[in-house]
């Protein structure tokens, strides 16, 4: 490139590419470097959800709100074409105590401007035909809301070529240049390149370059898988899960958590979610989790039964110990800021976050405060 | 139901035949594992009507006295239209899955073979137009000839018997098209003559067409299909070709069935699963990577996998059969694979080698493209669309594609497309490698996933 850049960004999936969308927009000249493609790591192999139902009351739940919104601005800004749609969600309860968690969640999700209407029997079946008969009590959420993540980042990535700002594919990261406590650029195998600023945005593997600049950041893959059904007829209308996925989301337990999260897609088929496992980056398909998630998906739409499955994948969601996603300046490293750790929701806090970091970067106070997503909340962790 | 087997062998083709035999013999306890309903596999389908059978086949009789050997080998247990839907290793054993048995090994012989390489083409989604080995199945199979008038294209020794086969028992072929050139057909002759048998096999066919007066065209090829108004396949046009695939110049022919192969692609849907290691062979194609024994290599020291057939590579009857006995006594630990049959085996990989050189599939296949023709059949992606995707949205590989596009992901799960897609993003190892992985080989429905006691 002619001139250097303004801020280089490692990692070309939802959070790098949304927040060097941020910054372009803010005036500033982006260099934006991917050991692979675009979108080709964790921001592929999910959903694409933009859910608000699954957070607790704090400020990821605000920062969730943001950002489903920054989405919609987004889709206009740019002219759509990533297949945003205001799916709504459905969250059941099966048990006596699992209604009564998820009237207390809703109970305190309202307060905190999320809009959830707590059904029954009736109004329940009336949006899902296909439900469990058996299942009496649910939340409806008008705001869950669904994009198609990669043709999502890659809109977004011309939308910043198209402004100046630049893209190189395959261009591993191998040293971060740090000169007196200040970042000064980045060595790849595709060259060497300088800025003021660098953001790691590598997502799963945002540890790792971390360790390059000298510092830490405790993110680990929590392995995650999807069965895809065979085109049916339109059988599933919402995205409907149980109530249960909300404490699993937010479990610390290290071994196999299943909840399923049901939900058709505009190309007929269904998709099935979700499982949570901290296994590094096994590579390999474990049927038993798969077996456990057809058996929880046809505990809540029984005709799911004889739908057939087509595929299953997985993907490795960026994991931090205490779930919240780590936003902003490196405590060590002047001009190093961090954008990574969203676990499985990235796609929907990525508008937010991006938003959060540049803010930071500028100087400019935002719609919220950081402090929560400080990275420097591991600092003392680390001199444990 | 858990099924244990010393040894399982995936496949009942020449491959899988001959290396069940050869591990039986050497004492192991062996499983056969095929989706048919009949052994034989592609190659040697048949009807089970030993008259019509020995009538659509020039040499049934080696096929049908290796089928009697396996069903009447006391060591070999033979589980037919027995359909795996998934593989993989669970606490250091290979366990294979169907909808009614979960089978258990440590060693597994993979036979899975090859199916029929297409390219696409504006008009190959019509009704009417199906590959070559479609209409040999349709021929072998059930005795059923594909259509009134039939045209024959695409490239490969595998055209001949498909158009002689017809062409003998009544069907009218309009044309025999191969995109080779008749010079490099001829270059390999050298290497024909080496092996007698096959080249009175396609001399024997060559008189067949002949007699039947069948034209059979080099440098040609049927660069699109045109429907008629009932939506069924009315002409196509044909194409003088050059070496690169270019066209020339173009005339239109009647038909209503165009029996359309480019090759084969090796089956290679589960070896992603298995962790074996792949690599793409000098004709494009992914393959299983063998070592002198036929073994694959993966890293699980308890567990051993084995390869034989046209998934190492595209080689013909004669090679699996090779491979296969070798893949069967080196599973069965035998110490006497003899030289002969490691000559025989690689005469036989020679030959194969040389026949992919006389038979290239040409990157030029690419200009017969337009902006409406599909790429992917089952999510009617059209080429004007991946174009899209590599140029506006940045997809630089196969995989990319398929995720912003849908190409490869519908019920095929790119089995037809994937090979073409990597071919227009000339796509690298790594990708067209992944692309070929399929852990579910076949849908099977949730309720059966669901069912207790699944390893």
């Amino acid at each position: 490139m002619k001139n250097n850049p303004d801020a280089i960004i490692i990692g070309a999936g939802v959070i790098g590419v949304s927040t060097a969308l941020e910054l372009t927009s803010a005036g500033l000249k982006v260099l934006i470097l991917d050991r692979g493609s675009v979108a080709s790591g964790t921001t592929s192999a999910g959903e694409g959800n933009i859910l608000v139902s699954d957070k607790e009351p704090g400020p990821e739940l605000d920062l969730a709100l943001r950002s489903r919104n920054a989405w919609f601005e987004l889709d206009e800004a740019i002219g759509g074409g990533f297949e945003l749609e205001a799916k709504c969600g459905v969250v059941v309860a099966r048990t006596e105590l699992g209604v009564g968690k998820l009237r207390r969640l809703t109970t305190a999700q309202r307060q905190h401007g999320i809009t959830a209407h707590d059904i029954c029997s009736d109004e329940l079946h009336e949006l899902e035909p296909n439900l469990s008969p058996s299942i009496e009590y649910g939340t409806y959420y008008p705001q869950d809301a669904q994009c198609q993540p990669m043709l999502a980042t890659a809109r977004m990535l011309s939308s910043i070529k198209n402004r100046g700002g630049e893209f190189i594919s395959g261009a591993t990261v191998t040293g971060i240049l740090v000169q007196g406590g200040r970042v000064s650029g980045v060595v790849t195998n595709r060259g060497r390149f300088s800025a003021p600023v660098v953001i790691n945005a590598a997502g799963t593997w945002a540890g790792p370059i971390a360790e390059l600049a000298g510092s830490y950041l405790p993110i680990a893959p929590r392995r995650g898988f999807i069965l895809v059904s065979v085109p049916t007829r339109p059988l599933i209308f919402h995205k409907v899960y149980d109530a249960d996925y909300v404490a699993n989301v937010a479990s610390n337990n290290s071994d196999l958590q299943t909840s399923a999260v049901v939900e058709g897609t505009k190309s007929g088929t269904i998709l099935i979610g979700a499982s949570r496992e901290r296994v590094g980056f096994r590579t390999g398909i474990d049927f038993t989790v798969l077996r456990i998630l057809a058996q929880q998906a046809i505990e809540l739409f029984p005709i799911l039964s004889d739908i057939q499955l087509l595929r299953a994948y997985r993907g490795f969601r960026p994991y931090a110990p205490d779930h919240l996603p780590v936003i902003g300046e490196d405590p060590g490293i002047r001009g190093l800021w961090h954008n990574a750790g969203h676990e499985g929701a990235g796609i929907g806090l990525a508008p937010g976050s991006a938003q959060l970091l540049s803010d930071g970067i500028l100087g400019k106070s935002s719609f919220m405060s950081s402090d929560a997503f400080s990275p420097s909340r591991f600092t003392a962790e680390l001199a444990k | 139901m858990i099924i244990n087997h010393q040894i399982l062998v995936l496949g009942g083709g020449p491959a899988g035949l001959n290396a069940a035999k050869y591990a039986a013999n050497a004492g192991a306890d062996v499983g056969l594992i095929d989706s048919g309903v009949r052994l034989g596999g592609q190659y040697w389908r048949h009807t089970g009507d030993i008259s019509v059978d020995h009538a659509m086949h020039h040499n049934f009789d080696q096929g049908s006295l290796l089928i009697d050997a396996v069903l009447t080998n006391p060591q070999i247990k033979v589980y037919l239209e027995c359909q795996i839907w998934s593989v993989s290793i669970v606490n250091d054993s290979i366990v294979l899955r169907s909808l009614f048995q979960i089978f258990q090994t440590q060693k597994l012989i993979i036979a899975t073979g090859a199916y029929d390489r297409s390219i696409p083409f504006p008009g190959w989604d019509i009704p009417g137009v199906i590959t070559a080995g479609a209409a040999q199945a349709l021929l072998k199979g059930s005795g059923v000839i594909a259509g009134k008038n039939i045209v024959v294209a695409g490239t490969g020794p595998f055209l001949l018997p498909v158009a002689a086969g017809i062409s003998r028992h009544g069907g009218n072929i309009v044309g025999v098209l191969e995109a080779a050139y008749k010079t490099s057909w001829v270059k390999g002759i050298t290497t024909l003559i080496r092996s007698p048998f096959k080249i009175v096999e396609g001399f024997g066919y060559i008189k067949t067409l002949r007699k039947n007066k069948v034209e059979l065209r080099f440098g040609h090829a049927v660069t699109a299909a045109h429907a008629g108004a009932d939506g069924l396949l009315e002409s196509v046009t044909v194409a003088n070709i050059d070496r690169n695939f270019n066209v020339k110049s173009t005339y239109s022919l009647k038909c209503d069935v165009a029996a359309i192969s480019w090759g084969f692609t090796p089956d290679t849907s589960i070896a992603g699963a298995l962790d074996v290691r792949q690599r793409v062979n000098h004709d494009g194609s992914v393959i299983i990577e063998v070592d002198d024994d036929q073994r694959a290599i993966q890293s699980n020291a308890l567990i051993e996998i084995y390869a034989a057939g046209e998934s190492t590579g595209i080689g013909g009857s004669e090679l699996a059969l090779a491979e296969g006995a070798i893949a069967g006594l080196a599973a069965a630990h035998d110490p006497g694979i003899s030289n002969q049959l490691r000559k025989l085996r690689r005469r036989a990989q020679k030959f194969a080698h040389t026949l992919s050189k006389v038979y290239p599939v040409a990157s030029g296949w690419q200009s017969w493209l337009t902006s409406e023709t599909l790429i992917c059949r089952c999510e009617e992606v059209t080429y004007q669309t991946v174009r899209e995707a590599a140029e506006e949205l940045g997809a630089i590989d196969a995989r990319g594609a398929k995720l912003m596009t849908r190409c490869g992901m519908g019920m095929c799960q790119g089995r037809i497309c994937g090979r073409s897609i990597s071919d227009l993003f000339d796509g690298n190892q790594v990708d067209r490698i992944q692309f070929a992985s399929r852990p579910i080989i076949t849908p099977i429905t949730l309720g059966e996933l669901a069912q207790e006691g699944l390893l």
